[in-house]
Order: C-alpha cells, then structure tokens, then sequence
C-alpha cells in the first residue's frame, strides 16, 4: 500500500512537472532527447502503478521502477530542455503516434521486469534454494502471466503507433525511407515485439524463452536507441 | 511474590501416546475451568491445550492447594497413566513461569521452531477461560495483562526476526516450491507413485491448497487403492504410469523399488508428444525413483530426499540462528510484566500511607482552622487545598520510589520499611479491609496518584 501511494504520487509529481513544461514552451515532451525520456519514464511509471495492484505481481515494480530511474536520470543529466530541432511530423498524429509507441516500449517494459524476475526464480528453482530472493519473487506463472500480457498488450499498441505513421507518410506524401535512423529503429523495434512473441510458439519451455526474448529485446531496444540516437547527425528523431 | 504458575506436559517432557491423553476439548476445558473456580482457592486460570501440549495456567501462585487442584485437574483428564502423571508434569513458578508463557508464544518452545499456530492457540485459551454464561470469567487482571502482553511477544517475535520464515517439514517445502512454480494449486494435477507415509503427508498438504485431481499408481494395485481412496483420489495400474505422467503437474516419488522407476528415456517418451508444462518432481524414495538426469529436462524441477533436507536444514539454521534476539524480547516482556505485577503489590501501602498521613493533615487542619476563626469561607477553602498540596507534594517522591522499587523486585523489603517507618501496622491492623485490594480498589489509588501529580504540576506551574 505504502509503495503504490509513493509511487502514484511520484507519476503525478512526474506528470504536472512534464505539463509544466508544456505549457511554459508551448512544446509537448515528445521532441527532443531529454524530454522524449522523460516521458518514456512517466509511461513506464504509469505501468508500475498498475503492476503495483497486482498481488504477487506488484514485485515487478522493484524492477521497472529501477527502469523508471534510470531512464529519468539520463534525461535529467541531458538536461530537460525544449528542442530546436524542426519536426516534419507535427500535430495530432505525431502526439498519437509516440504515445503509441512509448505505451507500446511501456508493455514491453513490464514483459522485460517480468522476465527478469522470472529468469531468477528459475534460477533458484534449479538451485535449490529457498532463500530470501526465492521468498521474494513472485510465482513462474504469475511472471509467465505479466510477462505476456505486457508483451501482446505493448506489441498492439506498438503496431498501431507505426500504422498511425505509415498513413501520416501516405497522406501527405512524406518518405517512409527504411534508411531514416527512426524509420529504421522503429521497424527494428517492431521486429524484436515479432520475435519476442514468436518464441511463445511452438513447443518446448516456451516461458524461459518468452523471458530471455522480453529482457534481450528491450534491452537491445533501449540501448540501440540511445546508441543511434547518440551518433545520428538526422534531426527528428521523435525520441 | 510469585503472580502466577504453571503445571503442564508437553512434547518435551512426554511422548504422543501420553499428551494425547492429557488433551482437552474445548467443553471439556469449559467444565474443567469451572470445576476448578468451585472446588478450589483459584482465583484466575488459562488452560491451554494443543497437540504438542497442555498447561494451566493458574492464580495465586506460592499456594500449594492451589498447585495441587491444578495438576488435579490434568491428572483426572489423563485417567489412569503407568507410573502415575506426575513424571510428565512440570510445574514453573513466579518469573520462571511468565517467561515459559512468552516463550511458548513465541513458538520457542514448539516442536517445530518458531511457527505460528500456537499464537492463535495461546489466545483462544485466554478467550475460552474470560468467555461463560455458567462461572465468572478466570481471565482475571493478572492472566488478562499476561496473556495480552504474551500475545505480543509472539506477535513481536514473528515481524522482527526470521524465526517463522521458511518452511520446516517435507510437507510445507513442497507446498512452497509448488506455490513458487505454479502460483496457485487449484486445478492441478497430482501423481503418488508408491504409497510412503510421507507421500500422503505432502498429498494433505498440498490438497489443502486445491489441487484438482489426485492418481495413485503402485506395483501393487490393492495398495493404490486403499491410500487412493483415503485421499479421495483415484488409482491407477503401474503400468499406466506413463501415461498418467505425461498429464501430471506434481509428481510424488515415494516406493521401495530397488531401482529408478522413472528412467531419462521412459521419462522423455512419455512427456515427449504431450504438454511441456512445468513438473515438480518430489523424489523421497531412497534409494531414488527418478533417475537424475530427468532433473536436466527442460521446465522439470527434480528434488530428492537430500535437495528437501538441505532445504530444511537451512531453514531451520536460520530459525535456530534468531533464538537468542527471540530470548532477548522474552526476557524484555517479562522485565516489564514483573515490574508491574511489583508495583501492583504496593498499592495497598501506598494506599495506607496516603490514609495516614490524611488523617494527620485533617487533624492538624481542624486545630489551625479552629484559631483561625476569622478566616472567611474562600481563605478556609485556600488553605486546606494547600494542606492538600502540601501532603501530595511530600508523599509523591516516596510513592514513585516505593513503586519503582517494588518493581525492581524489591517490594518486600520496601514495603516492610514503609510499614515502620510511618508507623502503617496500626492504621492497617485498625482497617476493616485486607491488604489484598480489588481491581477496581487498585484503579483507584492508581488514579488518586494520577490526581497528585497533576495537582503537583499545578503548583509547580
């Protein structure tokens, strides 16, 4: 109870200082690194909140909120500032479209906590060990559970977030080059959701690969964003 | 001044076939507590009976007819024991039996180290002996403050050291390894292979969280018959094990094979084209039924007799380990409970004390107040409120240290010097009361000392 009031008062903290900004730039936080991560830890915080009211489940939270800290630490040490860069893509759809995808980023965030503690779990199962971090983590079925409904849950709305840019890039006949360092990111990103359901199919232990694709592709996800975005000269980039 | 005693057997002092003799019912604990209000000097009394013990729990202690109505009381339930009971009874007295009580709600003294049962158990003994319609509650102030403050030793022992955590039998470590694979159990499906003991220990275990169906398979199918019908399950042919497995959630290995039953291969052939859900294999078989290698299956959590004892092992070195910090909050609530029980038996003193002293200040005020004829009403008023003050002020130092002393285990020798110094055995030999005060007496002078300090604070102020 404590933990879920600290951390719905930390989002709403969150959430009036990123309107503060809004409405002192008259620039949404979507434009920009620093911002951009910002709101991605406010998304991924929202999803800590609701992992919170879920029984066993809400162990989750010890992991997403070590997200949540990290990606807000690295926008504020970029400096939470409003862009300069010229966006192409503006208006509703560009706010729809990267809501989408961070909800999306968000689901695959708390299949990516899931797993973590999954992978654990199951490390102390064929151990044998019934210490204090067997106490603690949750159930494989419970984190098999959260897992994939973060992930199909992040994959939809993921989907409908590039859907929402394909059709803005129809209409007013805008390139949708698989080139663009955010085109290529996104698609990419798309994939890893593809894969990281895949591996659900088929048989075998499909839990310990659905948790191992979870962690692998949302760290792959994070880490080649911050890598591309650190070394591309291309202005845009919605993150 | 011993508050209160105790006789009692227990899982150290007798085995099962004798404590199961000395068990009560709660109506036969009911008639037994009222026998003992009528036939007896017992003023307050708590019996507490589990599978692993019966103690009463009886006032005033330091009375012998009392301690025999009480071991009375036991030996009748026991009947006729060889060797007589007395051999299994222990008797604590005083201070020794305060800490017996916190240390059994602590689940220090329980066959299984630190577990939680007994807590609910101490409390309904305390609530049976204040609850009927047919004698006066037995829970009088001294069990009531005793059991309360015991029930709070148990509750402070459990969320502040680690000597409730971890399973401690065969049977709640693999209710906890199956809660930490499956989540909930209902639903899920559980195979017995052989008939152990120990086997239908888990089954009961396990089937108090919901399992959904139980298979018994055996070599002989008459004996997986009979235990599956004990356990509301059903039987199968050995030779159907394969199949069975190859639907199973939770397998229970448990025969006197000479061999392995579950071999690599049978194991793989079976599950191989059926569901790869994960299966818990409990082997307690010695020597083992389940080759180690099925261990190295994908999504299988294979666990022999010594992976559950080194289990267990840890576990209870880790209850073991919190023994002395429990020890340590034992010996706390006792301190307390003894120093209250010590200044509790001042009381009559103090109240003695203040009564001499009043009538000395009524007596001097009289004579002043006769001279003082001229005095109107509100100054003769002024000036008794401030013989009062004066007298609260002179008596408030030495009520305090008398308590406190008394507290420290001293009462006797303080009360003693009370007694001479203010000449107290002839106001007391003069009373027509007891020293031994009600409950509702004690609260008044209890209050009364309240009222002096705050009067005191008044005039200070």
């Amino acid at each position: 109870m404590i933990a879920f009031v600290l951390a719905a008062a930390g989002v709403a903290v969150h959430a009036l200082a990123l309107a503060l900004f809004t409405a002192e730039y008259g620039q949404l936080p979507l434009n920009g690194l620093a911002p951009s991560l910002s709101t991605a830890a406010l998304i991924i915080g929202i999803g800590l909140v609701a992992t919170l009211g879920l029984g066993e489940g809400r162990r989750v939270g010890i992991v997403l909120v070590q997200v949540v800290i990290l990606l807000e630490a690295v926008a504020v040490s970029l400096g939470i500032e409003p862009s300069q860069e010229l966006l192409d893509f503006q208006g509703w759809w560009f706010v729809f479209h990267v809501t989408l995808a961070f909800v999306g980023l968000g689901g695959l965030a708390v299949a990516f906590a899931s797993g973590v503690l999954y992978l654990v779990q199951l490390h102390e199962l064929n151990t044998k060990r019934m210490g204090r971090l067997f106490q603690f983590t949750p159930p494989l079925a419970t984190l098999d559970r959260l897992g994939r409904a973060g992930l199909v849950g992040g994959f939809i709305t993921f989907t409908l977030g590039l859907v929402l840019a394909w059709l803005w890039t129809i209409n007013f006949g805008q390139s949708s080059d698989l080139w663009n360092v955010k085109v290529f990111w996104a698609v990419m990103s798309w994939f890893i959701f593809v894969a990281a359901l895949g591996v659900r199919a088929g048989g075998g232990v499909k839990e310990r690969r659905s948790a191992l694709a979870s962690v692998v592709g949302f760290s792959f996800i994070v880490f080649s964003y911050l890598g591309l975005r650190l070394v591309s000269s291309q202005g845009g980039f919605f993150l | 001044m011993s508050p209160v005693s105790v006789v009692g057997v227990s899982h150290l002092t007798a085995p099962v076939e004798i404590r199961e003799r000395f068990a009560f019912a709660p109506a036969e604990a009911e008639a037994a507590l009222g026998r003992l209000r009528t036939e007896s000097e017992v003023q307050e009394a708590v019996l507490l009976s589990t599978c692993n013990r019966t103690e009463l729990y009886v006032c005033p202690a330091g009375n012998e007819r009392v301690k025999e109505a009480a071991e009375r009381v036991l030996s009748d339930k026991a009947g006729e024991v060889v060797g007589g009971t007395k051999q299994y009874l222990y008797h604590h007295e005083g201070e020794a039996s305060v800490r017996h009580l916190y240390r059994v709600a602590g689940g220090l003294d329980s066959l299984v180290l630190g577990e939680a049962e007994i807590q609910g158990q101490v409390r309904d003994a305390y609530e049976l002996a204040g609850q009927s319609s047919t004698r006066p509650s037995l829970a009088g102030p001294i069990l009531h403050r005793l059991f309360q403050s015991a029930l709070s030793v148990g509750g402070r022992i459990r969320s502040t050291t680690p000597i409730g955590e971890g399973a401690a039998s065969v049977a709640s470590v693999a209710v906890e390894l199956a809660r930490k694979i499956f989540g909930g159990l209902e639903g899920r499906q559980v195979m017995i292979l052989g008939a152990g003991s120990t086997a239908e220990l888990v089954v009961g275990a396990l089937a108090r969280d919901g399992i959904r169906g139980l298979v018994v398979s055996n070599r002989t199918y008459e004996r997986a018959s009979e235990l599956a019908s004990r356990l509301s399950g059903r039987a199968v042919h050995f030779d159907e094990m394969p199949f069975e497995l190859a639907k199973t959630d939770i397998l229970i290995a448990s025969t006197a094979a000479p061999h392995p039953l579950v071999t690599g291969d049978g194991f793989r052939q079976a599950r191989g084209s059926g569901r790869r859900g994960p299966l818990l294999i409990l082997d307690l078989a010695i020597p083992r039924d389940v080759e180690a290698e099925v261990g190295n299956e994908p999504n299988v959590f294979l666990y022999n007799v010594d992976h559950l004892h080194e289990i267990l092992d840890d576990n209870l070195l880790k209850r073991r380990s919190s023994v002395p910090e429990a020890e340590a909050i034992v010996e706390e609530y006792a301190r307390d409970f003894l120093h209250w029980y010590g200044a509790r038996s001042v009381v009559p003193v103090i109240r003695s004390l203040r009564g001499r002293w009043d009538d000395v200040r009524r007596g001097e005020l009289d004579r002043l107040l006769r001279k003082l004829s001229h005095l109107s009403a509100d100054d003769r008023d002024l000036v008794e409120a401030f013989s009062k003050q004066l007298l609260n002020k002179l008596l408030h130092d030495p009520t305090r240290r008398l308590k406190q002393g008394a507290g420290n285990g001293r009462a006797v020798e303080f009360i003693d010097a009370v007694r001479y110094l203010h000449d107290l055995e002839t106001v007391e030999a003069d009373s027509s009361e007891g020293l031994e005060l009600d409950d509702a007496q004690a609260m008044e002078v209890e209050d009364a000392e309240t009222v002096e300090v705050e009067d005191t604070g008044t005039t200070d102020g």
